[in-house]
Protein backbone atom coordinates (compact mmCIF):
# COMPACT_ATOMS: atom_id res chain seq x y z
CA UNK A 1 0.00 0.00 0.00
CA UNK A 2 1.29 3.48 -0.75
CA UNK A 3 2.00 5.81 2.13
CA UNK A 4 -0.95 7.96 1.11
CA UNK A 5 -3.32 5.02 1.11
CA UNK A 6 -2.05 3.97 4.52
CA UNK A 7 -2.56 7.52 5.80
CA UNK A 8 -6.10 7.74 4.41
CA UNK A 9 -7.34 4.46 5.87
CA UNK A 10 -5.46 5.23 9.07
CA UNK A 11 -7.11 8.62 9.23
CA UNK A 12 -10.58 7.02 8.98
CA UNK A 13 -9.77 4.52 11.69
CA UNK A 14 -8.35 7.27 13.90
CA UNK A 15 -11.39 9.46 13.47
CA UNK A 16 -13.80 6.69 14.39
CA UNK A 17 -11.68 5.62 17.39
CA UNK A 18 -11.58 9.20 18.67
CA UNK A 19 -15.36 9.49 18.22
CA UNK A 20 -15.79 6.25 20.17
CA UNK A 21 -13.81 7.72 23.03
CA UNK A 22 -15.64 11.05 22.96
CA UNK A 23 -18.98 9.26 23.03
CA UNK A 24 -18.00 6.83 25.78
CA UNK A 25 -14.75 7.89 27.49
CA UNK A 26 -13.68 4.44 28.58
CA UNK A 27 -10.50 2.41 28.74
CA UNK A 28 -11.45 0.24 25.75
CA UNK A 29 -11.56 3.29 23.50
CA UNK A 30 -8.22 4.54 24.88
CA UNK A 31 -6.68 1.17 24.09
CA UNK A 32 -7.92 1.81 20.55
CA UNK A 33 -5.94 5.07 20.50
CA UNK A 34 -2.86 3.34 21.82
CA UNK A 35 -3.15 0.53 19.26
CA UNK A 36 -3.49 3.09 16.48
CA UNK A 37 -0.36 4.89 17.67
CA UNK A 38 1.44 1.58 17.77
CA UNK A 39 0.47 0.63 14.25
CA UNK A 40 1.32 4.16 13.04
CA UNK A 41 4.82 3.60 14.39
CA UNK A 42 5.04 0.16 12.81
CA UNK A 43 3.73 1.34 9.44
CA UNK A 44 6.21 4.22 9.38
CA UNK A 45 3.65 6.97 9.63
CA UNK A 46 5.38 10.15 10.80
CA UNK A 47 4.70 12.00 14.02
CA UNK A 48 3.61 15.09 12.10
CA UNK A 49 1.21 13.05 10.00
CA UNK A 50 -0.27 11.61 13.17
CA UNK A 51 -0.65 15.12 14.65
CA UNK A 52 -2.36 16.31 11.47
CA UNK A 53 -4.70 13.32 11.47
CA UNK A 54 -5.54 14.02 15.10
CA UNK A 55 -6.30 17.69 14.41
CA UNK A 56 -8.58 16.76 11.52
CA UNK A 57 -10.39 14.20 13.68
CA UNK A 58 -10.90 16.78 16.45
CA UNK A 59 -12.15 19.33 13.92
CA UNK A 60 -14.65 16.77 12.62
CA UNK A 61 -15.81 16.03 16.17
CA UNK A 62 -16.28 19.74 16.89
CA UNK A 63 -18.27 20.22 13.72
CA UNK A 64 -21.68 19.60 15.27
CA UNK A 65 -23.93 21.48 17.69
CA UNK A 66 -22.33 21.38 21.15
CA UNK A 67 -22.94 23.35 24.32
CA UNK A 68 -20.05 24.85 26.32
CA UNK A 69 -19.95 21.97 28.77
CA UNK A 70 -19.74 19.39 25.98
CA UNK A 71 -17.06 21.46 24.31
CA UNK A 72 -14.92 21.56 27.50
CA UNK A 73 -15.36 17.82 28.02
CA UNK A 74 -14.46 17.13 24.43
CA UNK A 75 -11.34 19.24 24.78
CA UNK A 76 -10.06 17.26 27.78
CA UNK A 77 -10.96 13.96 26.17
CA UNK A 78 -9.18 14.64 22.90
CA UNK A 79 -6.05 15.49 24.88
CA UNK A 80 -6.16 12.19 26.79
CA UNK A 81 -6.70 10.35 23.52
CA UNK A 82 -3.81 12.12 21.78
CA UNK A 83 -1.37 11.33 24.60
CA UNK A 84 -2.45 7.71 24.37
CA UNK A 85 -1.80 7.59 20.62
CA UNK A 86 1.59 9.27 21.06
CA UNK A 87 2.76 7.00 23.84
CA UNK A 88 4.30 4.36 21.48
CA UNK A 89 6.24 7.19 19.84
CA UNK A 90 7.54 8.18 23.27
CA UNK A 91 8.98 4.67 23.59
CA UNK A 92 10.54 4.99 20.15
CA UNK A 93 11.97 8.37 21.03
CA UNK A 94 13.58 7.07 24.21
CA UNK A 95 15.08 4.19 22.25
CA UNK A 96 16.56 6.72 19.84
CA UNK A 97 18.11 8.73 22.68
CA UNK A 98 19.62 5.59 24.16
CA UNK A 99 21.02 4.61 20.78
CA UNK A 100 22.62 8.05 20.50
CA UNK A 101 24.33 7.67 23.85
CA UNK A 102 25.72 4.34 22.73
CA UNK A 103 26.94 5.83 19.45
CA UNK A 104 28.67 8.62 21.34
CA UNK A 105 30.40 6.09 23.55
CA UNK A 106 31.55 4.08 20.53
CA UNK A 107 32.77 7.27 18.90
CA UNK A 108 34.83 8.16 21.98
CA UNK A 109 36.24 4.67 22.09
CA UNK A 110 37.27 4.78 18.43
CA UNK A 111 38.81 8.21 18.95
CA UNK A 112 40.87 6.86 21.86
CA UNK A 113 41.93 3.90 19.73
CA UNK A 114 42.95 6.16 16.86
CA UNK A 115 45.01 8.21 19.29
CA UNK A 116 46.84 5.14 20.57
CA UNK A 117 47.47 3.77 17.08
CA UNK A 118 48.67 7.19 15.91
CA UNK A 119 51.10 7.31 18.81
CA UNK A 120 52.36 3.78 18.16
CA UNK A 121 52.94 4.57 14.49
CA UNK A 122 54.52 7.92 15.12
CA UNK A 123 56.74 7.30 18.11
CA UNK A 124 57.30 3.61 18.56
CA UNK A 125 57.56 2.49 14.96
CA UNK A 126 59.43 5.71 14.16
CA UNK A 127 62.08 4.98 16.78
CA UNK A 128 62.52 1.39 15.62
CA UNK A 129 63.03 2.57 12.07
CA UNK A 130 65.53 5.20 13.21
CA UNK A 131 67.61 2.56 14.98
CA UNK A 132 67.46 0.45 11.83
CA UNK A 133 68.99 3.35 9.92
CA UNK A 134 71.90 3.46 12.36
CA UNK A 135 72.42 -0.32 12.07
CA UNK A 136 72.41 -0.07 8.29
CA UNK A 137 74.96 2.72 8.33
CA UNK A 138 77.20 0.57 10.56
CA UNK A 139 76.81 -2.42 8.26
CA UNK A 140 77.60 -0.22 5.27
CA UNK A 141 80.90 0.82 6.76
CA UNK A 142 82.08 -2.80 6.92
CA UNK A 143 81.31 -3.49 3.27
CA UNK A 144 83.48 -2.73 0.23
CA UNK A 145 82.20 0.37 -1.62
CA UNK A 146 81.03 -1.62 -4.72
CA UNK A 147 78.59 -3.64 -2.58
CA UNK A 148 76.73 -0.72 -0.93
CA UNK A 149 74.22 -0.05 -3.76
CA UNK A 150 71.97 -2.69 -2.32
CA UNK A 151 72.08 -1.01 1.09
CA UNK A 152 71.29 2.37 -0.44
CA UNK A 153 68.17 0.88 -1.98
CA UNK A 154 67.13 -0.56 1.36
CA UNK A 155 67.68 2.80 3.01
CA UNK A 156 65.49 4.52 0.44
CA UNK A 157 62.71 2.03 0.95
CA UNK A 158 63.00 2.59 4.70
CA UNK A 159 62.65 6.34 4.24
CA UNK A 160 59.54 5.74 2.16
CA UNK A 161 58.08 3.50 4.88
CA UNK A 162 58.80 6.17 7.49
CA UNK A 163 57.06 8.74 5.35
CA UNK A 164 53.98 6.62 4.91
CA UNK A 165 53.78 5.79 8.60
CA UNK A 166 54.09 9.47 9.48
CA UNK A 167 51.27 10.39 7.08
CA UNK A 168 49.11 7.58 8.39
CA UNK A 169 49.68 8.61 11.99
CA UNK A 170 48.93 12.21 11.10
CA UNK A 171 45.72 11.17 9.39
CA UNK A 172 44.57 9.33 12.50
CA UNK A 173 45.40 12.16 14.86
CA UNK A 174 47.83 15.02 14.33
CA UNK A 175 50.61 14.28 16.89
CA UNK A 176 51.09 18.00 17.32
CA UNK A 177 47.82 18.10 19.28
CA UNK A 178 49.26 15.81 21.93
CA UNK A 179 52.67 17.46 21.82
CA UNK A 180 51.72 21.11 22.28
CA UNK A 181 47.90 21.33 22.65
CA UNK A 182 45.22 22.80 20.39
CA UNK A 183 46.13 26.51 20.66
CA UNK A 184 49.80 26.02 19.81
CA UNK A 185 48.92 23.46 17.14
CA UNK A 186 46.65 25.99 15.42
CA UNK A 187 49.38 28.63 15.67
CA UNK A 188 51.83 26.24 13.99
CA UNK A 189 49.24 25.47 11.34
CA UNK A 190 48.80 29.22 10.70
CA UNK A 191 52.58 29.66 10.42
CA UNK A 192 52.73 26.86 7.88
CA UNK A 193 49.92 28.34 5.77
CA UNK A 194 51.54 31.79 5.92
CA UNK A 195 54.93 30.57 4.78
CA UNK A 196 53.62 28.10 2.19
CA UNK A 197 50.94 30.28 0.60
CA UNK A 198 51.85 33.79 1.69
CA UNK A 199 48.50 34.19 3.43
CA UNK A 200 48.67 35.85 6.86
CA UNK A 201 46.54 33.93 9.37
CA UNK A 202 45.64 35.23 12.81
CA UNK A 203 44.68 32.65 15.44
CA UNK A 204 42.77 33.54 18.61
CA UNK A 205 41.94 30.80 21.10
CA UNK A 206 39.92 31.45 24.26
CA UNK A 207 39.06 28.24 26.08
CA UNK A 208 38.43 27.27 29.69
CA UNK A 209 40.63 24.21 29.97
CA UNK A 210 41.30 21.27 27.69
CA UNK A 211 38.71 20.01 25.23
CA UNK A 212 37.82 16.34 24.71
CA UNK A 213 40.21 14.68 22.27
CA UNK A 214 37.51 14.16 19.63
CA UNK A 215 36.56 17.85 19.59
CA UNK A 216 40.20 19.03 19.46
CA UNK A 217 40.80 16.70 16.56
CA UNK A 218 37.76 17.93 14.66
CA UNK A 219 38.49 21.64 15.24
CA UNK A 220 42.09 21.17 14.09
CA UNK A 221 41.10 19.19 10.99
CA UNK A 222 38.46 21.69 9.97
CA UNK A 223 40.78 24.66 10.47
CA UNK A 224 43.35 22.83 8.35
CA UNK A 225 40.87 22.04 5.60
CA UNK A 226 39.29 25.50 5.62
CA UNK A 227 42.61 27.40 5.63
CA UNK A 228 43.95 25.32 2.74
CA UNK A 229 40.81 26.17 0.81
CA UNK A 230 41.05 29.86 1.60
CA UNK A 231 44.69 29.87 0.53
CA UNK A 232 44.02 27.98 -2.71
CA UNK A 233 40.74 29.43 -3.90
CA UNK A 234 39.55 32.51 -2.01
CA UNK A 235 42.04 35.11 -3.27
CA UNK A 236 42.08 36.55 0.25
CA UNK A 237 44.62 38.91 1.84
CA UNK A 238 44.14 37.52 5.34
CA UNK A 239 42.30 34.90 7.34
CA UNK A 240 41.20 34.66 10.96
CA UNK A 241 40.74 31.54 13.01
CA UNK A 242 38.87 32.02 16.27
CA UNK A 243 38.13 29.27 18.76
CA UNK A 244 36.17 30.10 21.89
CA UNK A 245 33.89 28.57 24.43
CA UNK A 246 30.41 30.03 24.77
CA UNK A 247 28.44 28.47 27.63
CA UNK A 248 28.74 24.74 27.06
CA UNK A 249 29.64 25.01 23.38
CA UNK A 250 32.88 25.24 21.46
CA UNK A 251 32.58 27.76 18.64
CA UNK A 252 35.19 27.88 15.91
CA UNK A 253 35.04 30.35 13.06
CA UNK A 254 37.29 30.70 10.05
CA UNK A 255 36.87 34.00 8.20
CA UNK A 256 38.56 35.44 5.17
CA UNK A 257 38.27 38.60 3.09
CA UNK A 258 38.39 36.84 -0.27
CA UNK A 259 35.99 36.52 -3.18
CA UNK A 260 33.29 34.78 -1.13
CA UNK A 261 30.94 32.49 -2.95
CA UNK A 262 27.90 32.78 -5.09
CA UNK A 263 24.93 31.81 -2.98
CA UNK A 264 22.74 30.82 -5.91
CA UNK A 265 25.44 28.85 -7.70
CA UNK A 266 26.34 27.01 -4.51
CA UNK A 267 29.71 26.64 -2.95
CA UNK A 268 31.26 24.05 -5.17
CA UNK A 269 31.33 26.14 -8.30
CA UNK A 270 33.46 28.91 -6.88
CA UNK A 271 35.63 26.93 -4.54
CA UNK A 272 36.31 23.35 -5.51
CA UNK A 273 37.62 20.88 -2.96
CA UNK A 274 36.24 22.58 0.09
CA UNK A 275 35.21 19.25 1.54
CA UNK A 276 32.22 20.92 3.11
CA UNK A 277 30.36 17.62 3.15
CA UNK A 278 33.17 16.06 5.16
CA UNK A 279 33.23 19.03 7.54
CA UNK A 280 29.49 18.67 8.13
CA UNK A 281 29.88 14.95 8.70
CA UNK A 282 32.64 15.41 11.26
CA UNK A 283 30.73 18.10 13.12
CA UNK A 284 27.40 16.34 13.15
CA UNK A 285 29.05 13.18 14.47
CA UNK A 286 29.74 15.28 17.58
CA UNK A 287 26.21 16.69 17.68
CA UNK A 288 27.27 20.08 16.34
CA UNK A 289 26.23 22.39 13.50
CA UNK A 290 28.04 24.07 10.60
CA UNK A 291 27.15 27.51 9.25
CA UNK A 292 28.59 28.90 6.06
CA UNK A 293 27.94 32.53 5.26
CA UNK A 294 29.22 35.53 3.40
CA UNK A 295 31.35 37.83 5.48
CA UNK A 296 29.75 41.23 4.87
CA UNK A 297 30.46 42.32 1.31
CA UNK A 298 33.79 40.57 1.10
CA UNK A 299 34.84 37.09 2.13
CA UNK A 300 33.48 33.94 3.66
CA UNK A 301 32.69 32.94 7.21
CA UNK A 302 32.61 29.30 8.23
CA UNK A 303 31.40 28.70 11.77
CA UNK A 304 31.09 25.41 13.58
CA UNK A 305 29.49 24.88 16.96
CA UNK A 306 30.03 21.72 18.96
CA UNK A 307 28.25 21.04 22.27
CA UNK A 308 30.50 20.00 25.16
CA UNK A 309 27.96 17.93 27.05
CA UNK A 310 26.65 15.34 24.64
CA UNK B 1 -13.31 -12.91 31.87
CA UNK B 2 -10.92 -11.23 34.20
CA UNK B 3 -11.32 -11.50 37.89
CA UNK B 4 -10.00 -8.54 39.81
CA UNK B 5 -8.85 -9.08 43.34
CA UNK B 6 -8.47 -6.02 45.45
CA UNK B 7 -6.14 -6.27 48.37
CA UNK B 8 -7.17 -4.73 51.65
CA UNK B 9 -5.19 -1.73 52.86
CA UNK B 10 -2.26 -3.73 54.11
CA UNK B 11 0.08 -3.44 57.00
CA UNK B 12 3.72 -2.53 56.66
CA UNK B 13 5.70 -4.61 54.22
CA UNK B 14 9.39 -4.15 54.84
CA UNK B 15 10.22 -1.26 57.14
CA UNK B 16 9.47 1.65 54.82
CA UNK B 17 7.30 0.60 51.98
CA UNK B 18 3.65 0.09 52.54
CA UNK B 19 1.32 -1.43 50.01
CA UNK B 20 -1.85 0.56 50.23
CA UNK B 21 -3.88 -0.92 47.44
CA UNK B 22 -3.45 -3.65 44.97
CA UNK B 23 -5.29 -5.02 41.98
CA UNK B 24 -4.66 -8.39 40.41
CA UNK B 25 -5.89 -9.05 36.89
CA UNK B 26 -5.88 -12.38 35.13
CA UNK B 27 -4.85 -12.07 31.51
CA UNK B 28 -6.11 -14.62 29.02
CA UNK B 29 -7.83 -12.60 26.34
CA UNK B 30 -7.46 -9.23 24.66
CA UNK B 31 -10.37 -7.91 26.72
CA UNK B 32 -8.33 -8.46 29.88
CA UNK B 33 -5.76 -5.97 28.65
CA UNK B 34 -8.45 -3.31 28.93
CA UNK B 35 -9.15 -4.32 32.54
CA UNK B 36 -5.45 -4.29 33.46
CA UNK B 37 -5.04 -0.89 31.82
CA UNK B 38 -8.02 0.54 33.70
CA UNK B 39 -6.58 -0.65 37.02
CA UNK B 40 -3.09 0.65 36.19
CA UNK B 41 -4.40 4.06 35.19
CA UNK B 42 -6.56 4.33 38.31
CA UNK B 43 -3.70 3.44 40.64
CA UNK B 44 -1.22 5.68 38.86
CA UNK B 45 -3.62 8.60 39.08
CA UNK B 46 -4.25 7.86 42.73
CA UNK B 47 -0.50 7.76 43.36
CA UNK B 48 -0.37 11.32 42.04
CA UNK B 49 1.20 10.71 38.63
CA UNK B 50 0.55 13.28 35.91
CA UNK B 51 -1.63 12.36 32.95
CA UNK B 52 1.51 11.78 30.84
CA UNK B 53 3.17 9.48 33.37
CA UNK B 54 -0.11 7.66 34.03
CA UNK B 55 -0.36 7.06 30.29
CA UNK B 56 3.19 5.69 30.16
CA UNK B 57 2.49 3.36 33.09
CA UNK B 58 -0.64 2.17 31.30
CA UNK B 59 1.46 1.68 28.16
CA UNK B 60 3.90 -0.49 30.11
CA UNK B 61 1.00 -2.66 31.32
CA UNK B 62 -0.30 -2.97 27.74
CA UNK B 63 3.05 -4.02 26.34
CA UNK B 64 3.60 -6.63 29.02
CA UNK B 65 0.03 -7.97 28.77
CA UNK B 66 0.43 -8.28 25.02
CA UNK B 67 3.59 -10.29 25.63
CA UNK B 68 1.66 -12.66 27.91
CA UNK B 69 -0.98 -13.28 25.23
CA UNK B 70 1.62 -13.64 22.50
CA UNK B 71 4.11 -15.94 24.22
CA UNK B 72 2.40 -17.56 27.22
CA UNK B 73 -1.33 -17.37 26.34
CA UNK B 74 -2.21 -16.60 29.94
CA UNK B 75 -0.83 -14.94 33.03
CA UNK B 76 -1.44 -12.34 35.65
CA UNK B 77 -0.74 -8.64 36.17
CA UNK B 78 -0.60 -7.24 39.69
CA UNK B 79 -0.56 -3.52 40.17
CA UNK B 80 0.10 -1.99 43.54
CA UNK B 81 0.81 1.37 45.03
CA UNK B 82 4.19 2.08 46.63
CA UNK B 83 5.06 4.46 49.41
CA UNK B 84 8.59 5.28 50.45
CA UNK B 85 8.72 8.17 52.88
CA UNK B 86 7.14 11.04 51.02
CA UNK B 87 7.55 9.39 47.63
CA UNK B 88 4.80 7.40 46.06
CA UNK B 89 4.86 5.14 43.07
CA UNK B 90 3.44 2.05 41.44
CA UNK B 91 4.73 -1.46 41.20
CA UNK B 92 3.64 -3.79 38.44
CA UNK B 93 4.31 -7.50 38.56
CA UNK B 94 3.66 -9.45 35.37
CA UNK B 95 3.72 -13.19 35.74
CA UNK B 96 3.15 -16.07 33.37
CA UNK B 97 3.76 -19.80 33.28
CA UNK B 98 4.80 -19.77 29.62
CA UNK B 99 7.86 -21.23 27.95
CA UNK B 100 10.27 -18.82 29.70
CA UNK B 101 13.18 -16.91 28.21
CA UNK B 102 16.48 -18.65 27.61
CA UNK B 103 18.58 -15.55 27.05
CA UNK B 104 17.23 -12.43 28.74
CA UNK B 105 19.94 -10.09 27.45
CA UNK B 106 18.95 -11.10 23.95
CA UNK B 107 15.27 -10.22 24.33
CA UNK B 108 16.22 -6.88 25.90
CA UNK B 109 17.82 -5.75 22.65
CA UNK B 110 15.94 -3.37 20.40
CA UNK B 111 14.95 -5.16 17.24
CA UNK B 112 14.81 -8.60 18.74
CA UNK B 113 11.60 -10.55 17.96
CA UNK B 114 9.39 -9.09 15.25
CA UNK B 115 9.39 -5.47 16.40
CA UNK B 116 11.86 -4.20 13.79
CA UNK B 117 13.80 -2.07 16.24
CA UNK B 118 10.98 0.40 16.87
CA UNK B 119 11.96 0.56 20.51
CA UNK B 120 8.74 -1.01 21.79
CA UNK B 121 8.19 -4.37 23.49
CA UNK B 122 10.42 -5.35 26.42
CA UNK B 123 13.27 -2.87 25.92
CA UNK B 124 10.78 -0.07 25.20
CA UNK B 125 8.84 -0.84 28.37
CA UNK B 126 12.01 -0.81 30.44
CA UNK B 127 12.69 2.76 29.31
CA UNK B 128 9.28 3.89 30.57
CA UNK B 129 9.89 2.66 34.10
CA UNK B 130 12.43 3.50 36.82
CA UNK B 131 13.10 -0.07 37.84
CA UNK B 132 12.75 -3.14 35.68
CA UNK B 133 13.66 -6.71 36.46
CA UNK B 134 13.04 -9.96 34.60
CA UNK B 135 13.20 -13.36 36.18
CA UNK B 136 12.69 -16.30 33.94
CA UNK B 137 13.18 -20.02 33.85
CA UNK B 138 12.85 -22.04 30.68
CA UNK B 139 9.86 -24.32 31.02
CA UNK B 140 8.35 -22.66 34.04
CA UNK B 141 7.63 -19.08 33.09
CA UNK B 142 8.60 -15.44 33.35
CA UNK B 143 8.07 -12.71 35.93
CA UNK B 144 8.66 -9.04 35.21
CA UNK B 145 8.79 -6.68 38.17
CA UNK B 146 8.77 -2.98 37.41
CA UNK B 147 8.38 0.22 39.40
CA UNK B 148 7.93 3.83 38.66
CA UNK B 149 8.30 6.59 41.23
CA UNK B 150 6.47 9.87 41.23
CA UNK B 151 8.80 12.85 41.32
Amino acid sequence: MSNLAVAVSFSDRYQSALLDYLTAPEELALLGGYDLGRSALAEGLGLLELATIHSAAVAAALNRPLDDKDRARLWDAQNTFLIEALSPFEMGNRAFQDANTVLKRINDMLEGQAKRIAYALHSEAGQLLASLHIELAEAGRELPPEKTTHLTNIRETLLEIENRLRNLSHELRPPVLDDVGLAAALALLAEGVSSRWGLPVIVTVGLKGDLPAAIENTVYRIAQEALTNVAKHADASRADVRVRQIDRKVVCSIRDDGIGFDDSAGFRKQRPGIGLAEIRERVSALGGVVRLGLNGDRGTNLTIEIPLDT
Amino acid sequence: MADIVYGLPETTVGWKKRIRREARVRIDSAADIVVARRQARALATEAGFSICDSTLITTAVSEMSRNILEYAQQGEVTISMLKNGTRSGVKIVVKDCGPGIADISQVMQDGYSSRKGLGIGLPGTKRLMDEFEIRSKVGSGTTVIMKKWNR
